[in-house]
Parts: C-alpha cells; structure tokens; sequence
C-alpha cells in the first residue's frame, strides 16, 4: 500500500502587490505533481528554493488546501479526514524558529505531547527517550534562547517523533547545521526507516539525497522534471562525462556560446575567490575540451579536468533545463 | 560633534515617523488620556482647570513618547545586533544615544499640537499663547530637557534586557509629580524636592507660563540647566556601564 | 557516499507500527481527557511561553507598580478639581488596570504564535481546538484578577479608603469576573491580532478605550450619549459600578444583575474571539495566510 500519495497536485497563491494601486496576482506554486511513496520508504523531495517543496509538504501535512489535486495519507484525504491525517503524521521545520525560546526543551516537548493526547503517564519516559535519540539528554532543561542552530534541530526532530508517528515529514532539516552535527543528523534520519517509519524529506542538498533516499523525486518550478533511484537519475546523464575548467574572469557572453556548443548538456559557472570554475556538461562519446577551451576568447584558464557525472551533475541538468 | 548629533537626530526622526507603531501610537495614546483629563475636567464648575490641563496633557505626550520609547529601542537594538556596532563604533556612545531620545521627545511635539488640537475641536478649549515669543522657546527647552532626562534613564537601561518595562513604570509617576495635570501644591511636602529635581516640571511651568502669562524665562533656564545636568550625569554613567557590560557580556542576546 | 546510519541498529525512541504511544482512549470519553489536559496544562505552558511579562523586572514595574501610579494620577486629578470621591478613581482604575494583563497577554500568548513561527507547528496538530485557545485564557484571568487585586487594595491603601469587610468577598468576585470578561475581549483581540501586525498598538488603543469610556474615571452620565450607550458593551463598565456600590455597602444582592451583565459581555467576546480564530484558521488552509508574515 501506498503511505503517501500525491495526484496531480496543484496549489496557487494569491498576492496582491502595490500599495496605491493593489493589483492582485496568482503564483503556481505547485503545477501538478504526482508521486507514491510505500511503506517504510524514504523519499527525498529534491529541488532549488522556491521550487514548491514547502508547499508540496504544507498540503500533505493538512496546513494547506490543495488548489486542486488530491492527497492521500495512509489512505486517507488529508482536506476531508485532516484531524485523522494529523494523528498520524510527524513534521519536522528546517532552521531555527518554530520553538518556544523561553520555555526549556523539555517544556516545549511536554506542550506537544498534551496537543497529541500522548498518555501522561507515559509522556516522561517518551520523552527522556527522544532526548536521549537526539542527543539533547542533559540539556533538556535549558531554555531554547540558549540553544545552537543544530541543537534546535534535533529538538525540532524530537517533538515530530513525539507521538510515535508511523509517517514523517522532514523539511530540510539539516539546513544550516554544521557538517559533524549535520552527519548525525542523517543518521538519526536513517534510522527512523531502518524502524518501518515512511519518511518524506526535502532536501537541496544533493549528497544527502543521494545517502539517505530510496527514491528521489526533482522539482523544479512547481513541477517534477524526474522521479526514481539515485541511480537511476544518475543513468540520466551518466552517458556523458564532465569538463570541469578553471578560467579566471570569465564573460558572460561566452558562457552563453558554450551553450549554444553542439553536444554540450548544460554549463554551470561556479565563482571561486578569483577565479571561476566552469562546469560543463556532455553528450556522450565526443572530446569537447578544446571547443570548449577556443570559446572562452583568450581569457586565463587554469586547470582543465574531465570526470565522470554526479548526481549533483544530474540534478543540475534537470533543472536548468527545466 | 554637533554635526554628529544633528545627523542622528534626523537619521532618528526619520526612523521614527516611518514607524506606523511609533508615529500612531504616539499621537493616539497620549489623546486617551487628555481625553479622559478633558472630560474629567469638564464636569467641574471651573473652566480655569481645563485650560491648565490641556497645556499638560500635550505635554504628557512628550515625555510619554520618550519614556517607553527610550527602553524599547535600545531593546531593539539590541535584538537586531547593533548595539554592539554602536558600542564599538569610534564615536563616544553619548553621542550616538543623545539623539536617539531626543529624536524621541521631538516626536512628541506632534502629540501635543494634536493634543491641543483635539481639546480645541473635541472640547472647544480656546488657548491663546499670551507670549508667542517665550512659547516658542519654552516648547524646545523642554523637548530637550525632557530628551535629556530619557537619556539618562536609556543609560541606566544599557545593562537591563527588560528596560522598556522599567521606562513603562516611569510614565505615570513624572506625569504626576511633574504637575502636568495638577497642582504641585496637593502633594505632601516630601515630594516638592523630586517635582523640583525633575526638568518636566520646569518645562510645563514654563510653557504655561509662556501661554496663561507668568515669568516664563526663569523656568526655561532651570529646565535647560537640569537637561545639561542630566546629559552630563549621563556621560558619566555610561562610562561605568559599558566598561560592565563588556566585562559581563550582557550586550548581546546571544 | 554511503549511508552514515548502521542499518541494522534501530536507537532507543524510534518505533516501529503505527502511533504505539498514541493514546488509545476511543470515544467522547477520551477526547474529552485529551481536551481537559489541553485546557489546563497546554493553556499553563503556553502561557509560560508566549507571555514575556513573567520576570519579576518586568512584572513588577508593568503590572504592580504602574497601576497604583495611574490610581493616583487620577485621585489626585479628581482632587484638583473636586470632582469625585477618592474611592471612586481607587476602583475604576483598580479594576481597569487589568486590562493590561488581561488584553496584552491574551493577544501575545495567541497572536504570538506568530511571530515565533510556531503557529504551523501548533496547527497540524490533532488537539481539539476549543481547549487548545480557550484553555490559554485561564491563566489571563488569574493574572487579571490578581493585578487588580493588588491595585485595588494597594491604592486603597495608600489613598485610605474604607471599605466594609463584609464587602470583601463579594468584591473579589466582582474582581474575578471583571477579569474574565476583559480577558473575552482579550480573545478577540488575540484574534485580530493574527490579522493585523502591530498588535501592540491594538492592544493600546483597547486599553485607552476602556481608560476613557468604562465610567472608571469619567462618570458615564458625563459622557455623550452615545458613548455612554457604546459603554454598556465594554468589559469593566457594569463591573466598576457593581464594586462602587458594593464598597458604599450594598448587599451582593444589589448588584448581582450588573455582575451578570458583565461576565455575559465577557462570554459574548470570547466567543466572538474564538470563532474568529477558527474561520482564520479554515481561511489560513485555504489562502495560506496564517503563517510567516
């Protein structure tokens, strides 16, 4: 069966801009998205910010009306049976708002647990567990104004497992948290499937997706542009090959010749310090590196290398040319 | 130096009056209680209180204004990070927050033209200025003095979080002991010394002096000496506080 | 790069099946548990969390020492000019100094939800909602009750004012439900104040409105007519009268409509208050206008 389901999802907002002469505007955020995700399956939501991730999670959580589509958890509508749909689901913010700053950790878990009806009797040992999971154990006193980026993280982790939720929304939860802290993170995302949960998370960061996802869907302009495995996306552009190229001050208007180049998949410029990295991508079976190099007008270029793709390389094609 | 002040004065005002919170809330709350004064007032027999009391209640504005103000925008200050820029800015600090509550206590001129304004259309309470001249005088001197005092109170807010709580408290005791509405005359004797140590008092003296006729010159002075003793005070305690602060870190929220 | 978790290890905390911890308890009879815990221990913590004014530097300055200021900035007023009896400005504004715990901390603990952008959290939450917001109100009317209780005998104190002692209980009732009703209003307030940005200025202009117009300091008959009308609407207004003739020595008896006019006020905007919650909430789902202003 599947946990979540999404069909044909659409979602626009209103806004209304100008003070004098107010003018009201429709943005898509969402334009249709589809997918499935099965039971104790980690499904990454990939894409660039502003892309539509957040709305997609905010209709699934029952926080949004879909503008049309329909949403499913566990079976169940999220728009009709959304007191059912929230019995069931756990939703973790990424950053550091969302708490209650003067209250410690353990006060804002207590405060959670009474809105989910967890049985009192059982709220203490549920929650010393869930510091002790995410590492807060010790500190759980403490008032959060104290708290570090990543500390607030993990507690954010916390209060979403609270009422032992089989299905879980993580929403970019790593963003902003140092690497060692970010490195833990994943594993306590890890394990969250490894113990049956479904888990839904949105992530910019390709490396992560690819670590911790069984599939991957990319969005981009409030549309999926690709949907399977982290291998299977690599397959996408796997053919080809990368030329990476170290030029220092590159222009624009030969960046734009190198798209126009026959064979060439998509360019990235990178800027580092002073100097700028190159990023060109592929079609597979030809040797472009001195095209490439007689398009960049004689400016300095540095070191030249040839790789094979990433995913983060198949994320990119995606989505520029989306 | 004074280019320094003048330039934080306008950078202030403008700051300020773009702030619906601070411009409204300015003019609006100071109106509920001339309001209340106003009908208050009105029920007596004695016409003469009412025109005593809508000098008062516009001048309430002013240092209402720079009371609650002071603490909350040092508080903001310090939430947004700057306070720390502007501790360590090469410029003496003095130089910095003078303007700030003086910028404060400018705005509440406009509470107390629409004070007055209010007590004329609302009320029909006809004030004719018996000295332009001295009127026009005695409103900056007390502005100033007022600023001045906010000034030295915001120093004493440097090292508490919750200041704008403390310049709260303050409003009512210095609208009251400064006889904006009453007497000074009622109170016991034992709180003569604080009416006279406080520069509103001279300031509200002055401007009816200015306005129902009296001396008003001698209280002008009296009220910029006060302000120049209260900036000088300042000086000096800031010196004090932000060598603590800097020794026990509580510039910063974080 | 590979999976950072060992997979074979699942940590304490995370378990397996659907909602182990989740309560059980079916039926009328286990929402009504959930709802009654809500009530009382979310509406204590969430009281905690959003309402700032519990720290004794801003408590006592804001809560305790101002009101006896503006009780006697208003006795003093009254005596210029011979107006009223101090006793009459002791209990108008005595009581009318709750507004500021009651209107402030009701828009904070809710509208504030806001601006620590925890209202999402708070929404995808299955709690009923009814214990959920009305629940917070509780504290605020102990709050209310409390800081007018000390204006009242605090200034009373001061001004020397003599009231009988069989006064006492009946005027504390008066106190309790004067507190309650401002706090109703303090529902709507807090569901304005999700509309609105500056809910401190709304919380000002409720709070200068009830100073001019309850009769604590003007008496209603020196109001115009209309405004005197308008005042039968406000909290405070048939409470300070009821606590006035109580004081003068009137039996509960006497004044038991006028406490009944005053919490029925109170119950009409709090209802008001909480209806207009949950239609921004249904709004909110719709036009996603709640969250991050």
């Amino acid at each position: 069966m599947n946990v979540v389901e999404a069909v044909d999802l659409r979602r626009t907002y209103k806004t209304t801009t100008g003070t004098i002469r107010r003018r009201s505007l429709e943005v898509e955020a969402v334009r249709g998205i589809s997918f499935a995700i099965a039971e104790g399956e980690l499904f990454g939501l990939l894409g660039p910010n502003g892309a539509g991730k957040t709305t997609t999670i905010k209709m699934l959580i029952t926080l949004l009306i879909p503008t049309s589509g329909e949403a499913r958890v566990l079976g169940h509508d999220v728009v009709e049976d959304a007191r059912w749909v929230r019995e069931r689901i756990g939703y973790v913010f990424g950053g550091d708002r969302g708490l209650y700053e003067r209250l410690s950790a353990m006060d804002n878990l207590r405060y959670f647990a009474e809105l989910y009806g967890v049985e009192p009797k059982g709220q203490r040992a549920r929650i010393d567990e869930l510091l002790e999971l995410v590492g807060l154990k010790g500190r759980e006193k403490e008032r959060v104004e104290g708290y570090s980026r990543g500390m607030r993280q993990r507690l954010h982790i916390a209060r979403g497992l609270l009422h032992d939720p089989p299905v879980v929304f993580l929403d970019e939860p790593t963003i902003g948290v140092d690497p060692v802290g970010a490195r833990e993170l994943r594993a306590t995302i890890a394990s969250l499937t490894a113990s049956g949960k479904t888990v839904l998370l949105t992530t910019h960061y390709m490396f992560e997706a690819d670590a911790l996802c069984d599939r991957i869907a990319v969005i981009a302009n409030g549309e999926i542009v690709a949907q399977g495995t982290p291998q299977e996306l690599k397959a996408g552009v796997a053919d080809g090959s990368v030329v990476e190229v170290e030029v220092f001050g590159v222009e624009e208007r030969s960046v734009e010749r190198l798209r126009q180049l026959a064979g060439v998949r998509a360019v990235t410029v990178e800027d580092q310090e002073q100097k700028q990295l190159l990023i060109v991508q592929t079609a597979p079976g030809l040797e472009l590196t001195h095209a490439i190099l007689s398009q960049l007008d004689g400016a300095s270029v540095g070191r030249v290398s040839s790789r094979e793709p990433t995913l983060e390389d198949a994320y990119v094609a995606l989505v520029t040319a989306a | 130096m004074l280019r320094l002040l003048w330039v934080g004065w306008v950078m202030h005002m403008k700051m300020l009056t773009r702030s619906a919170f601070n411009f409204w809330l300015g003019i609006v709350y100071p109106l509920f209680f001339a309001t209340a004064a106003f009908f208050m007032f009105q029920s007596g027999d004695d016409p003469k209180p009412l025109l005593y009391a809508s000098l008062g209640a516009a001048v309430m504005g002013i240092w209402g204004a720079t009371s609650t103000a002071a603490g909350a925008a040092l508080a903001r200050e310090r939430w947004t990070g700057t306070l720390e820029l502007l501790v360590t800015a090469p410029a003496h600090f003095a130089l910095i927050l003078l303007p700030v509550t003086i910028a404060m206590a400018t705005i509440g001129i406009y509470s107390m033209i629409s004070t007055l304004v209010w007590g004329r259309l609302v009320f029909g309470i006809e004030l004719e200025v018996g000295d332009p001249l001295a009127f026009v005088l005695a409103v900056p001197a007390t502005v100033v003095s007022i600023g001045a005092l906010g000034f030295l109170l915001a120093v004493a807010f440097v090292r508490f979080r919750q200041a704008w709580a403390l310049g709260n408290m303050l409003e009512y005791p210095v609208w009251l002991v400064s006889g904006f509405l009453v007497p000074l005359t009622l109170f016991p004797d034992w709180v003569r010394p604080i009416s006279w140590a406080l520069a509103p008092t001279w300031g509200i003296s002055a401007i009816r002096g200015a306005a129902l006729g009296g001396s008003p010159y001698g209280d002008i002075a009296l009220a910029l000496s006060l302000g120049a003793g209260y900036t000088l005070a300042g000086i000096l305690l800031l010196e004090r506080a932000l060598r603590t602060a800097r020794v026990k870190a509580s510039l910063s929220l974080s | 790069m590979s999976n950072t978790a060992p997979e074979s290890r699942v940590p304490r905390g995370v378990r397996g099946g659907a909602g182990a911890w989740l309560r059980r308890a079916g039926g009328a009879a286990g929402q009504g548990r959930v709802g009654v815990r809500v009530f009382f221990v979310g509406g204590l913590i969430s009281y905690r969390a959003l309402f700032g004014w519990l720290s004794p530097w801003v408590f006592i300055p804001s809560l305790l020492v101002a009101p006896v200021f503006q009780i006697l900035l208003f006795v003093y007023i009254g005596r210029s000019a011979a107006l009223e009896s101090d006793e009459f400005y002791v209990i108008g504004n005595g009581l009318q100094y709750a507004s500021i715990p009651c209107v402030f901390a009701m828009t904070n603990i809710i509208a504030g939800e806001r601006f620590q952008q925890t209202l999402g959290s708070i929404l995808i939450t299955p709690a009923p909602r009814l214990p959920l917001f009305v629940g917070r109100a509780l504290p605020v009317v102990l709050n209310g009750f409390f800081v007018a209780a000390f204006g009242l005998v605090v200034g009373g104190l001061i001004v020397g004012i003599d009231v009988p002692a069989s006064a006492y209980g009946p005027l504390a009732l008066v106190t309790a439900v004067s507190a309650l009703s401002c706090t109703g209003l303090g529902l709507l307030s807090a569901g304005l104040g999700l509309i609105v940005r500056e809910t401190a200025v709304l919380s000002n202009v409720i709070f200068g409105i009830l100073l001019v117009c309850t009769g604590a300091n003007v008496p209603l008959d020196a109001l115009p007519g209309w405004l005197s009308t308008a005042a039968q609407g406000l909290p405070f207004t048939h409470g300070i009268e009821a606590a006035r003739l109580l004081a003068d020595g009137a039996a509960f008896g006497e004044v038991a409509r006028l406490v009944g006019s005053e919490g029925l006020i109170g119950i009409v905007y709090a209802t008001a208050g909480y209806l207009l919650i949950r239609v921004l909430e249904l709004h909110s789902r719709k036009h996603a206008t709640l969250e991050r202003a």
